[in-house]
C-alpha cells in the first residue's frame, strides 16, 4: 500500500500508558526508547521525537501493532476461529486507512473554522458525517465518562504517569500480564490460550475474573462458570 | 440504558444487496440469502448494543488497547494537520476497537457462511464490499479478493441449506449447553436458520461470558439457541 504524503514523526514526548507491543519486539517500557531528531520533510520544527522500537522497518510506524490488532480480533470470535496472516495484515492496513479518513474530514472542519487544534469534538462529528453513526453514540459516553475521572484528577494525567499507573496498580497488573505473555497464535490449543487471555485483556474488572478466565480454557462448563462470577462483578459495580 | 431499544442505524439497514457480480439463481436462494442478512443484522445489533454497555462500565483510561502515539502519528502523516488535542487520540483509541471489532464480525459471518474457521482477506474484502461505510477501503482490498468473494458467495449459498453443516461447527465448541442448544434449536428453524446458529451462540457465549449480564435479547430464529445457552449458564 502507497501513502502520497510524506511520514511525519513529529511526535510529543510524553508517551505515557502506552502498550507499545510490536511484532518484531516485545517493548513493556516505551520510555526507553531511542531519540531521533525529526527528517528534513518535518514542517513544523526541529522537536526531537521518540521513536518506536529501533529494529522495527518505518513502515510499521504506519500501521497499529499487530499484536494489539490481533488481541481486539479475537475478543469478538469464536474460540475455534483461526485468522490468516494476510488478514491481519489487512485489518492493520484498514485501521490506518480509517484514522487517516476520519482525520482528514474533522481536520477539513477545523480548517473551515479557522482552528488550528483538532479535538474529540472534530472526530466525532467526522465519524457522524462519514456513516458512522453506530460508533457516535459510544464513544460520546467514553469521552465524557473520560472527562469526568480527568476532572476528579484535576489533569494530573499530565504530570505523573507512574503515580497515576499506581493508582491503578491492580487492574494495571492485571492487564499487562495478558499483553506481555501472549503466545504467537497458530495451532489451536495456542488459539483458545489467546481466547483466554483475550477476555482478560478486555475486561475492566479483572482482579477477581482474570483469574476465572484462565480456567475457562478448559471447556464449556469452565466458561458457564466464568460467567457468573463476572456476573457479580458487574452487580458489586452497580 | 435501551437495552432492547437499540435504534438500527441507517447504514446497517441499508446494507445493499449482494454485488452485481454475485448470481443468486433460485428464487429460494434469494429467499434464504434474506434471511441470513437478517440474522446478520441482528448479530451487529446485539453488538452495539452490547459495546454501549460495556462502556458505560469503562473505568480504567489507561489501558489503551492500541497506542496512543501510534495513532497521533498516523494522524499526522496528513501534514495539513497540525495540531491535535490530548483527547482525540484517546478517543481513536476506542474508535479503532470498535472498528477492528465490525469489521472482523462482518469478515467472519463471511467465513462462516463458506463453512470456514480460517479469517482469510477475501472475507475481509467481502464486508467491505458488503458495507457502505466501509467504501473508503475498497482499495486496500484487491479487485481479485472482490471477485473471489463473489464466487464463493454464490458457493456458499448453494451450499447453505445443508444441514450436515452444523455438525462440524459443534465439535471445536465444547460446551455441554452447546449440544443442548443445538439440538434445541434445530427442529424448530428451517435449514438456513440451522446454519446460521454457530456464530450466533459463539458469540452470544462470549459476549455473556466477559460482561456476566444475563441480557436477553431475543431475536426470531436464534432465540431457541440463545435460551439454550442462558439454561446452560443457569
Amino acid at each position: 500500500m502507497e501513502r502520497g504524503a510524506p511520514f511525519s514523526h513529529y511526535q510529543l514526548p510524553k508517551s505515557i500508558s502506552e502498550l507499545n507491543l510490536d511484532q518484531h519486539s516485545n517493548n513493556p517500557t516505551p520510555m526507553t526508547s531511542s531519540v531521533v531528531v525529526a527528517g528534513a520533510g518535518d514542517k513544523n520544527n526541529g522537536i526531537v521525537v521518540q521513536q518506536q522500537p529501533p529494529c522495527v522497518a518505518r513502515e510499521q510506524d504506519q500501521y497499529m501493532p499487530i499484536a494489539n490488532v490481533i488481541r481486539i480480533m479475537r475478543k469478538t470470535l469464536p474460540s475455534h476461529a483461526k485468522i490468516s496472516d494476510d488478514a491481519k495484515e489487512t485489518i492493520q492496513e484498514c485501521v490506518s486507512e480509517y484514522i487517516s479518513f476520519v482525520t482528514g474530514e474533522a481536520n477539513e472542519r477545523c480548517q473551515r473554522e479557522q482552528r488550528k487544534t483538532i479535538t474529540a469534538e472534530d472526530i466525532l462529528w467526522a465519524m457522524s458525517k462519514l456513516g458512522f453513526d453506530n460508533y457516535v453514540d459510544p464513544l460520546t459516553v467514553f469521552i465524557n465518562r473520560y472527562r469526568e475521572i480527568e476532572t476528579d484528577r484535576g489533569s494530573a494525567l499530565r504530570g505523573e504517569p507512574p503515580s497515576l499507573r499506581q493508582t491503578y496498580g491492580g487492574n494495571g497488573i492485571g492487564f499487562h500480564g495478558p499483553s506481555h505473555g501472549l503466545p504467537p497464535p497458530g495451532p489451536y490449543g495456542y488459539g483458545m490460550l489467546d481466547q483466554s487471555m483475550v477476555m482478560g485483556g478486555g475486561r475492566y474488572y479483572q482482579n477477581g475474573s482474570s483469574g476465572q478466565d484462565e480456567s475457562s480454557v478448559g471447556g464449556g462448563s469452565s466458561s458457564s462458570i466464568n460467567g457468573m462470577p463476572a456476573f457479580d462483578h458487574y452487580g458489586q459495580y452497580k | 440504558m435501551d437495552t432492547n431499544n437499540q435504534q438500527p442505524p441507517p447504514s446497517a439497514a441499508g446494507i445493499p444487496p449482494p454485488p452485481p457480480g454475485t448470481t443468486i439463481s433460485a428464487a429460494g436462494g434469494g429467499a434464504s440469502y434474506h434471511h441470513l442478512l437478517q440474522q446478520q443484522q441482528q448479530q451487529l445489533q446485539l453488538f452495539w448494543t452490547y459495546q454501549r454497555q460495556e462502556i458505560e462500565q469503562v473505568n480504567d483510561f489507561k489501558n489503551h488497547q492500541l497506542p496512543l502515539a501510534r495513532i497521533k502519528k498516523i494522524m499526522k502523516a496528513d501534514e495539513d494537520v497540525r495540531m491535535i488535542s490530548a483527547e482525540a487520540p484517546i478517543l481513536f483509541a476506542k474508535a479503532c476497537e470498535l472498528f477492528i471489532l465490525e469489521l472482523t464480525i462482518r469478515s467472519w459471518l463471511h467465513a462462516e457462511e463458506n463453512k470456514r474457521r480460517t479469517l482469510q482477506k477475501n472475507d475481509i474484502a467481502a464486508a467491505i464490499t458488503r458495507t457502505d461505510i466501509f467504501d473508503f477501503l475498497v482499495d486496500i482490498v484487491p479487485r481479485d479478493e472482490i471477485k473471489d468473494e463473489a464466487a464463493v458467495l454464490g458457493g456458499g449459498m448453494v451450499v447453505a441449506p445443508t444441514a450436515s453443516g452444523v455438525p462440524y461447527y459443534y465439535p471445536p465448541m465444547g460446551q455441554p449447553a452447546g449440544p443442548g442448544g443445538m439440538m434445541i434449536g434445530r427442529p424448530a428453524m428451517d435449514p438456513n436458520g440451522v446454519y446460521v446458529q454457530p456464530p450466533s451462540q459463539a458469540w452470544q457465549s462470549v459476549w455473556q461470558t466477559s460482561t456476566g449480564t444475563g441480557d436477553d435479547v431475543s431475536y426470531g430464529s436464534g432465540g431457541s439457541s440463545g435460551q439454550g445457552n442462558l439454561d446452560g449458564q443457569g
